[in-house]
């Protein structure tokens, strides 16, 4: 390696310089009109990359994740795992029941470049800002239309979520020990979380297509069907007719693998990948034997069930000789896959994640300090950054009807007055913090109290 | 909208909404076949330099089925990852997981070690938008085709370096020579600590335990290609490369953000669950007569309908609201499970979904909004995944036929209008098109 390789990378990546560099969808705009988590994810990644993202609710009730907690706890009257779906966009509720309600949602789709919803099949057509609905205003528009089981087929209608998915794709029953009633599900919304990336990418490739060409399209993104995606267990039974069980803690593409028990009760993961690889374990292990042993010394054969459960039983007696204090002395030297299993505790204080950006500590003007996951690559010229954490339901109303729609002060109150337009109700999640003076928020009161004309 | 479809919806039913979901419902007929459409990325060029890593392989596969023309480059004697399938087994020599992740690639042989080779991928590089690589950090710079040197050749390239801790830090330093896995990249980034059975449950299932897919792998992957198709939407506005660089051992952490904040406010790990949820009771698959079913209550109002269909209105007023079914108390949440798993359990899946439907449909088309939505779905296996007429009807499953590795079928998916993703076909021939790449390029 070249001396001065990772200090030029630490001056390409230079965390100290991310607020000065561009933004990768400066100038996009993106209408969300999606609720929970899997809509909200696709449009946060674009927000976090510059794009204007909007998120229009339904005044005094709000997308119900705001409100949503686990184990009762709440954190600064917020539900903490809110913050970090829905960061640097803007909020504004806007009452689609309303034929000005839906005009207006219709006026900020015009000016959009994207629009994303996740509502069950078909309801914003029958609400009236749907597909047909905005194509007439705005032909270009991408419109990305994310839900369970997809906009077509006999099931389409059918409603879901990630726990749903998970169990139709496939991703459930593959997950767990083989001859156990146990099948588990991928915790904390992997279902909603990963399909929403995979939402933001597919979206990316309509922008790059109307960049080129200027023209928008609609996109029918399916959660279910983007984790079947994900599964070789398909192309595995058709080519070969059989089943794959499941395989517990062995992933089957490599051995040997595994998660394995130190002798201090610690958990570590182990693999390897390549023949290479498995020389480097021997030679850890000292156990140049199983280098040139015909069952082991290459990879199909080490792939063999019979011999794949050999080698794992030799593994785990090793491991079980070891503490945590030895695995972390041996990674510095191995060259195969070797690390701990970390947990949400271990994560969040990592030194080496918040060096990297993908831990950050932000520091909110209204909620002041919250630990959260930064972005999932980094970008050397234009890096993803968290401007703000979330807003109470309505807070840049005033900021978005003036600036976009050009309503005056009046207009907006007459528009409060018939709940067309409106703000929180005094509920978690949906308020801001008691400690905060709202009343002198310059954002919240955009424009002041009388007409500016 | 055909009039024997299921709608769960009382907006669905107006003269306007019927007539505006016709129209809509006839943009959807024509977006299930890419035939004759154009491809979102035709004019972008990827270099796969992946190495016994799935990421990478994944990432340019999907370029490929957004139209790049992608460029799969491995050593003479083939990358590891071919060799990385279950039990061993292969097609003609090619392991599942990489014929499956082959879609529309061309597959051509340089050796990184060689200075004519070397050459050859500089000239590639000039004429690439995307490279995509996997090697130990600084390797490639070493050699003298890394990031540092390809953004003189070609300064609006877009580099994507995929490795376990990234290109910078002192960590990602120390442990440079670590290779990509998914499962340390499900264990790293807090993964496999969520899954598994409860503590109380014997060793090793209350062990941490991995997902049964690659899950760090696609998840990594997946923000690689958002990232880079920001950052090639960046050049075409502005002519600037950049580099791209992404860490798998965050892969499960960066995804769904949960582990980081709950770690730092609450100063506790969470314990494995089982098949519990951390969020809701019940939320799960229930065993029934014939299978699993998924009995879900977000609301109040869902949990009190699942309670009168399953016939346990009797234990209504012991968890009545949410917060008495909050899953903090894992004994809890296992004493309602199990009332849950005792009613469903003479039940036949189809009794329980003809009851669940029956009831949603009636409360979604009403006007009252406290009837509460209860759902479900069995739970399948992917032999059974492939047999469902919904699936078959979205084309989801992509029958291969090729006269060299035969019959079988992939998951594809990515219904776009204009720009379907596609697969147009998969091959993975060690260097079959090496020679026209050259040619095409003008290559010696």
């Amino acid at each position: 390696m070249n001396n001065d390789y990772f200090s030029y990378m630490a001056e390409v990546f230079d965390r100290s310089q991310v607020d000065k560099k561009s933004e990768a969808l400066k100038g996009i705009r993106v209408l969300d009109l999606s609720h929970m988590i899997f809509g909200p994810k696709a449009a946060d990644v674009l927000a976090e990359h510059g794009a204007e993202v909007i998120k229009v609710e339904v005044p005094y009730q709000g997308d119900y994740w705001r409100s949503a907690t686990y184990w009762g706890k709440y954190w600064k009257h917020s539900n903490p795992m809110w913050h970090f779906i829905n960061h640097s966009k803007y909020f504004v509720g806007i009452d689609v029941k309303y034929p000005r309600g839906k005009e207006l949602i219709l006026k900020l789709a015009e000016q959009s470049d994207i629009v994303i919803e996740n509502f069950a099949s078909g309801t914003v057509e029958a609400w009236g800002i749907g597909y047909t609905q905005t194509r007439a205003v705005n032909p270009n528009i991408i419109y990305a239309s994310l839900s369970t089981f997809g906009q077509t087929g006999p099931s389409r209608f059918f409603p879901g979520w990630d726990l749903l998915a998970q169990g139709t794709s496939g991703v459930i029953s593959v997950t767990g020990y083989p001859d156990t009633e146990h099948f588990f599900k991928i915790p904390d919304f992997f279902g909603d979380f990963y399909p929403g990336f995979f939402a933001a990418m597919l979206v990316m490739m309509a922008l790059n297509y109307r960049e080129r060409t200027g023209e928008g399209q609609y996109l029918d993104i399916s959660q279910a069907e983007i984790l079947m995606r994900s599964l070789f267990q398909f192309t595995y039974t058709s080519a070969t007719g059989d089943d794959l069980e499941r395989t517990g803690n062995q992933d089957p593409t490599v051995s040997p693998s595994g998660i394995f028990k130190t002798a201090d009760g610690g958990f570590v993961a182990l693999a390897v990948g390549t023949d290479e690889q498995f020389g480097s374990l021997c030679k850890v292990m000292k156990r140049n034997d199983l280098a040139t042993d015909s069952r082991f010394a290459e990879a199909l054969e080490r792939l063999k069930p019979a011999h794949a459960e050999e080698l794992h039983r030799i593994v785990a007696e090793w491991i079980d000789s070891l503490k945590i204090a030895d695995i972390r002395k041996i990674r510095e030297t191995c060259r195969f896959a070797l690390s701990e299993v970390e947990d949400d505790v271990s994560i969040s204080r990592d030194e080496w994640r918040k060096e990297r950006g993908s831990v950050v500590e932000f520091n909110d003007p209204m909620y002041r300090k919250l630990t959260m996951a930064g972005s999932a690559a980094m970008m050397s010229e234009t890096p993803g950054r968290i401007k703000w954490l979330t807003r109470p339901l309505g807070y840049h109303n005033r900021y978005i009807f003036k600036t976009l729609l050009g309503l005056s002060e009046s207009e907006i109150r007459q528009l409060e007055k018939e709940y067309v337009v409106g703000y929180w109700d005094y509920r978690v999640g949906q308020r801001p913090p008691v400690y905060y003076n709202i009343e002198k928020d310059e954002i919240f009161n955009y424009g002041g109290e009388s007409d500016a004309e | 909208m055909p009039s024997k479809e299921k709608v769960y919806s009382r907006h669905m039913q107006n003269k306007g909404a019927v007539k505006r979901i016709s129209e809509w419902s006839s943009i959807l007929s024509d977006i299930l076949s890419p035939e004759g459409k154009p491809e979102a990325l035709a004019d972008t060029v990827v270099l796969d330099l992946s190495y016994a890593n799935f990421t990478g392989l994944i990432a340019s596969s999907l370029f490929a089925e957004g139209g790049a023309e992608v460029i799969k480059i491995e050593p003479p004697e083939g990358d590891p990852a071919r060799l990385m399938t279950p039990y061993g087994k292969t097609v003609k020599g090619t392991g599942i997981p990489y014929i499956m992740e082959s879609r529309n690639k061309h597959n051509i042989c340089l050796d990184i070690h060689d200075e004519t080779d070397r050459d050859r991928l500089r000239a590639l590089a000039q004429k690439a938008d995307v490279l995509i690589e996997t090697f130990e950090p600084g390797l490639l710079d070493e050699l003298g085709i890394g990031y540092r040197q390809l953004k003189e050749i070609n300064p609006s390239l877009v580099y994507v370096a995929i490795t376990p801790y990234g290109q910078y830090t002192e960590h990602a330093k120390k442990l440079a020579s670590i290779p990509w896995s998914d499962i340390t990249s499900q264990a790293e980034s807090g993964m496999a600590a969520l899954v598994g059975a409860l503590p109380d449950d014997p060793e090793p299932y209350n062990w941490p335990t991995r997902a049964g897919f690659h899950a760090g792998g696609y998840a990594s992957a997946v923000s690689a290609v958002c990232s880079a198709l920001m950052a090639l939407f960046f050049k075409r506005r502005t002519g600037r490369g950049q580099m791209v660089d992404v860490a798998t051992a965050d892969s499960f952490s960066s995804c769904v953000g949960f582990p980081p904040t709950i770690g730092d406010i609450w100063k506790k790990p969470r314990p494995r669950y089982g098949t519990l949820d951390y969020g809701l009771c019940p939320y799960g698959f229930f065993k029934c007569k014939d299978g699993y079913a998924a009995i879900a209550c977000f609301r109040d109002q869902d949990f009190r309908a699942a309670l009168r269909i399953l016939g346990l209105w009797k234990i209504e007023e012991e968890w009545k609201t949410l917060l008495d079914r909050i899953t903090d108390d894992v004994e809890k949440a296992k004493t309602l499970n199990r009332e849950i798993e005792q009613a469903i359990a003479s039940m036949t899946f189809d009794e329980i979904f003809k009851k669940f439907q029956a009831f949603s449909i009636k409360v979604a088309r009403s006007k009252w909004r406290g009837g509460g939505l209860p759902v479900t779905t069995r739970m399948l296996r992917p032999r059974e995944v492939m047999e469902v007429d919904h699936w078959k009807a979205r084309n989801t499953f992509f029958k291969v036929d090729d006269h060299y590795y035969g019959i079988f079928q992939v998951p594809v998916t990515g219904k776009m209008s204009k720009t379907p993703l596609r697969i147009k076909r998969i091959s993975a021939r060690i260097g079959e098109d090496t020679e026209q790449v050259f040619k095409k390029y003008g290559i010696k």
